[in-house]
């Protein structure tokens, strides 16, 4: 299964330069999503600004009164931890085709990711979810910040397995009613689900102020079509739905334009958003989609 | 090209299963996929893509199978005979009267030669022939030889009988030439399509069908009638789709009685009264129209003599005697006939002594009498042994009990009248001697066969036996004229004259002799016989005319008849199933001249290389996209 590769030290050796997209932001402007906003102890000046009757004397600098004669209050950016969620889809779709092993894929950069947000000690965990018996299921790990405490992940991802329907919305309110402070959320899914739901489940995401990243993974034989040519009946593994169809090139054609379809459709919303998009298409691709495809498109540096 | 085993074509039954298999197999493959979503766009499927279309998979199946079928069905094609192959033939010969039919160019016979002669000399010189004949039996008149001088005389003489080709005959004519690569067949009429079917599946079969000409007349029957008293009557018929002239003449001993020209219409059957005759004697009746068939164009009869001759009845019960008495009377009017209880005739007979009058012939019945001391002697329903009675047990006749009721069979022994099955009263099991010849049997409870009606000649002179009762009137009544038909036979037989018998060609003679006999047949050829130990010669006569069998200064003539409706009736249609393989064995004849090819081998080997393809496609497709989907 792929997301052992996760776990293997020639592969984490090649993480260990990366670090993730995160914006952490010094001040607070209208409009714009930032971590760190609130002004604390921390040790990086950040700017001056005029002493306001009430502010803490402790931080007036006096050296610039004694140069300018006024009172300038040195402010410096809080330092602060950001909370790091990789959040998998692990319903039925992403156990299909087994060949492209998609959900092995998702854990594994999920996995790659945490490794790599614990590079700043940033608070992460791993997440799965997927509706069970009606209801949503979302399991996630406890926080980990530092990279000594990595394996400890490796019990909760090796044992996901793919199952039930997708709903990320179901999703998403269960992650948000455990209200923790405003992070970054990477949602790595296959997004086979209805348009409307997926969009309004990031936008609720962002409405909480989290940096929202979303990797859109596929597998290979899924996204190219390749199937055996004849008259099959194919049945949707999540709603069961069958439907009778021959696959063959022109089947194949429409199958790929439907995948771009959903992929342009995801891109459009995450442009919209502010949300980071990413492609992983075909787990062959592991190593270069997290040396090259992710750093090209800012998810991590 | 052909099929060895048409039948064998059924496994082709097999391709059907193969397309019903794979469409079913179409329709079921079921591929699960994360999510219809991806299908939103793909054409529907459109119903005769699923009939249609049709992967390689499924021809190199169908081209396994349909080689397989070829090769169990035996696909051959003809390719050029090959000089010194040494196949084996058999040539196979009807000899029935209606081989003798003349045509223009000769006898059907001559013709049937004349084709087999040309067979043979177009034969490569390694092949062998074998020449069979049939008719009344099957007979391997030369066996198989490559010499062509024998075969030709072997041929040469060949010679049709007054006899009917049996189908009996033609099937172990058939089993006889088994041995051979090729039959040819050569008759005048197609035989049945099963019996054609049966050889040809051991062998190539052709078919000759010789002759084409339906004139013929016949002398279907010739009746004397009684001398003085009633008039004789000859049934004659036309064969043919047209008229024909007949004139008829009937000769007793050598004086001409009766000379008519007829015309005949077609098809048509005429009674030609004649008479009555002023003397008894052998009556001759000839056809000297020409016409196809010789053999029936003759007919014999004897008429009984006018002078008065003496027969005597026994039999305890006078209702039988008054019964038997009126039969005897109505086979000749001059019998002159005493009947009696046996208990007194044998008083009288020991007081009188031996009989005054030579008697023609003794009716016994339910008794036995050896004191009668006639020429000859009817025994009917002859008494058991155990009875406590005081006759003697009839000579060589045994009984061993007596059934309630028997059933007349319809398998009656030699030329016995047609009988129908016809429930009969009390009736004796007898065991009759080795020298008594079989007329009909009947079968009862428990028993399958016994004897009903036997005739045969014993020292004192002839003697009959019928095995069932006659009382309570059976020969009178109307439901039992069967009974009352043999009853008839063997008292004309009996009373017939001991120097002459008329009998039917095919039937078994038997003739007392001394010794040896020397027998002349109506071609006038002459060949000995040796007598058995009962003192006579059998002979079997197979050409209509007189037989002349001399043995120890004695003299006995055996007037042989033919005719037969089926055999004679040159005109009739072949039968609807018969046509077809006729004209297949005609058509197989054009591909005589090649030789057969089997193309077996070739058959598998195309078969294993489709089958070796399918599995490098299988191999390949599941390397590709796993076992699922092979």
């Amino acid at each position: 299964m792929l997301e052992a590769r996760a776990f293997e030290p020639e592969f984490l050796r090649k993480l260990d330069r990366l670090v993730l997209g995160i914006k952490r932001a010094r001040t607070v402007r209208a409009g714009q999503r930032a971590l760190g906003r609130i002004q604390g102890l921390g040790i990086e000046p950040e700017n001056f600004k005029q002493y306001a009757p009430g502010d803490d004397l402790r931080f007036l600098d006096w050296n610039a009164f004694a140069r300018f004669d006024e009172l300038m209050l040195r402010t410096y950016r809080a330092d602060r931890q950001v909370e790091v969620t990789a959040l998998v889809d692990a319903s039925a779709s992403m156990g299909l085709p087994e060949r492209d092993d998609k959900l092995g894929l998702a854990l594994a950069i999920g996995a790659s990711l945490a490794y790599i947000g614990m590079a700043d000690n940033d608070a992460v965990r791993i997440g799965a979810f997927a509706m069970h018996r009606g209801a949503m299921k979302l399991d996630a790990t406890p926080f980990h910040r530092r990279r000594e405490s990595y394996l400890n992940f490796r019990p909760f991802v090796m044992s996901v397995k793919a199952g039930g329907e997708t709903r990320l919305g179901a999703a998403v309110d269960q992650l948000l009613l455990q209200r923790r402070p405003a992070g970054t959320v990477v949602v790595i899914s296959d997004f086979l689900v209805n348009e409307g739901d997926a969009a309004d489940a990031l936008k609720r995401l962002v409405a909480a102020r989290h940096d929202v990243k979303v990797v859109h993974v596929m597998g290979e034989q899924e996204s190219t079509a390749a199937y055996p040519s004849g008259l099959f009946r194919v049945r949707d593994v999540e709603t069961g739905e069958v439907r009778e169809t021959v696959l063959g090139p022109s089947t194949a054609a429409a199958i790929r334009r439907k995948v771009e379809k959903i992929a342009a459709r995801m891109r459009e919303i995450c442009t919209t958003h502010a949300i980071t998009y990413a492609q992983a298409f075909g787990a062959g691709n592991l190593e270069s989609i997290m040396e090259r495809e992710l750093p090209r498109l800012g998810l991590v540096r | 090209m052909g099929l060895l085993n048409p039948q064998n074509f059924i496994y082709a039954l097999s391709l059907a299963l193969l397309i019903l298999i794979y469409l079913r197999s179409r329709s079921r493959p079921t591929v699960e996929v994360s999510s219809l979503m991806l299908f939103d766009e793909a054409p529907a499927p459109v119903a005769s893509v699923r009939h249609v279309r049709i992967d390689p998979l499924f021809w190199l199946e169908m081209a396994t199978l349909t080689a397989l079928t070829l090769a169990i069905a035996g696909l051959y094609v003809m390719r050029p005979r090959t000089p010194g192959h040494g196949r084996i033939h058999a040539l196979v010969f009807d000899l029935g009267a209606g081989m003798s039919a003349r045509d223009r160019s000769g006898t059907r016979l001559d013709q049937a030669r004349r084709d087999a002669i040309e067979i043979i000399n177009q034969a490569p010189p390694g092949d062998e022939f074998s020449v069979i004949a049939y008719a009344l039996e099957a007979d391997a008149r030369h066996p198989q030889t490559a010499n062509r001088a024998d075969l030709r005389n072997a041929l040469g003489d060949l010679v049709p009988m007054a006899v009917p080709a049996r189908t009996a005959a033609l099937q172990a004519a058939l089993i006889r030439a088994r041995g051979a690569s090729e039959i040819d067949l050569f008759a005048d009429r197609p035989p049945a399509a099963a019996i054609l079917a049966d050889a040809a599946r051991v062998a190539r079969l052709n078919f000759h069908q010789v002759g084409s000409g339906d004139s013929n007349l016949a002398i279907v029957s010739l009746d004397p009638g009684i001398p003085r008293s009633t008039q004789g009557r000859a049934v004659i018929r036309n064969f043919s789709a047209r008229s024909h002239l007949c004139e008829l003449a009937i000769d007793l001993g050598n004086s001409e009685q009766f000379h008519q020209t007829l015309m005949l219409a077609p098809r048509e059957q005429v009674v030609v009264p004649f008479g009555p005759l002023k003397t008894g004697g052998v009556l001759h009746a000839r056809i000297l129209t020409p016409d196809a068939i010789d053999a029936d164009n003759d007919r014999y009869a004897y008429a009984p003599s006018e002078q008065a001759a003496h027969v005597l009845v026994l039999s305890p019960d006078a209702a039988v005697r008054d019964d038997i008495a009126r039969v005897l009377l109505a086979v000749n009017a001059n019998f002159q006939i005493e009947t009696a209880d046996p208990a007194g005739y044998l008083a009288r007979a020991g007081a009188s002594g031996a009989s005054a009058k030579p008697l023609e012939l003794a009716v016994m019945h339910d008794c036995y009498v050896p004191a009668a001391g006639a020429a000859s002697t009817l025994l009917i329903y002859p008494p058991e042994p155990a009875k406590n009675s005081p006759y003697a047990s009839p000579i060589g006749i045994f009984v061993n009990g007596t059934l309630v009721s028997a059933d007349i069979r319809s398998d009656a022994i030699g030329q016995a009248p047609a009988i129908e099955s016809l429930t009969l009263g009390a009736t004796r099991i007898v065991a009759l001697p080795e020298w008594m010849d079989l007329i009909a049997t009947a079968s009862g409870p428990a028993h399958s066969s016994i004897p009903l009606a036997a005739i045969g000649r014993a020292a004192g002179g002839p003697v009959g036996v019928l095995a069932f009762d006659v009382r309570d009137h059976l020969l009178l009544a109307p439901d039992h004229l069967d009974a009352l038909v043999l009853t008839v036979d063997l008292i004309k037989q009996l009373t017939a004259p001991r120097d002459i018998l008329i009998v039917p060609t095919g039937a078994d003679v038997s003739v007392p002799a001394t010794a040896t006999a020397r027998v002349t047949q109506p071609d006038a050829s002459v060949r000995t016989v040796t007598a058995d130990k009962w003192g006579r010669v059998r002979i079997r006569p197979l050409q209509a005319g007189r037989y002349t069998v001399a043995s120890g200064g004695q003299t006995i003539q055996v007037f042989a008849n033919y005719y037969d409706a089926a055999e004679s009736d040159l005109g009739a249609k072949p039968q609807a199933e018969a046509k077809a393989p006729a004209e297949k064995a005609a058509a197989s004849n054009a591909q005589s001249a090649g030789e057969v090819q089997p193309l077996v081998f070739i058959l598998i080997a195309l078969a294993l290389l489709a089958m070796t393809i399918e599995s490098a496609l299988l191999i390949g497709h599941a390397g590709r996209w796993g076992m699922r989907h092979v």
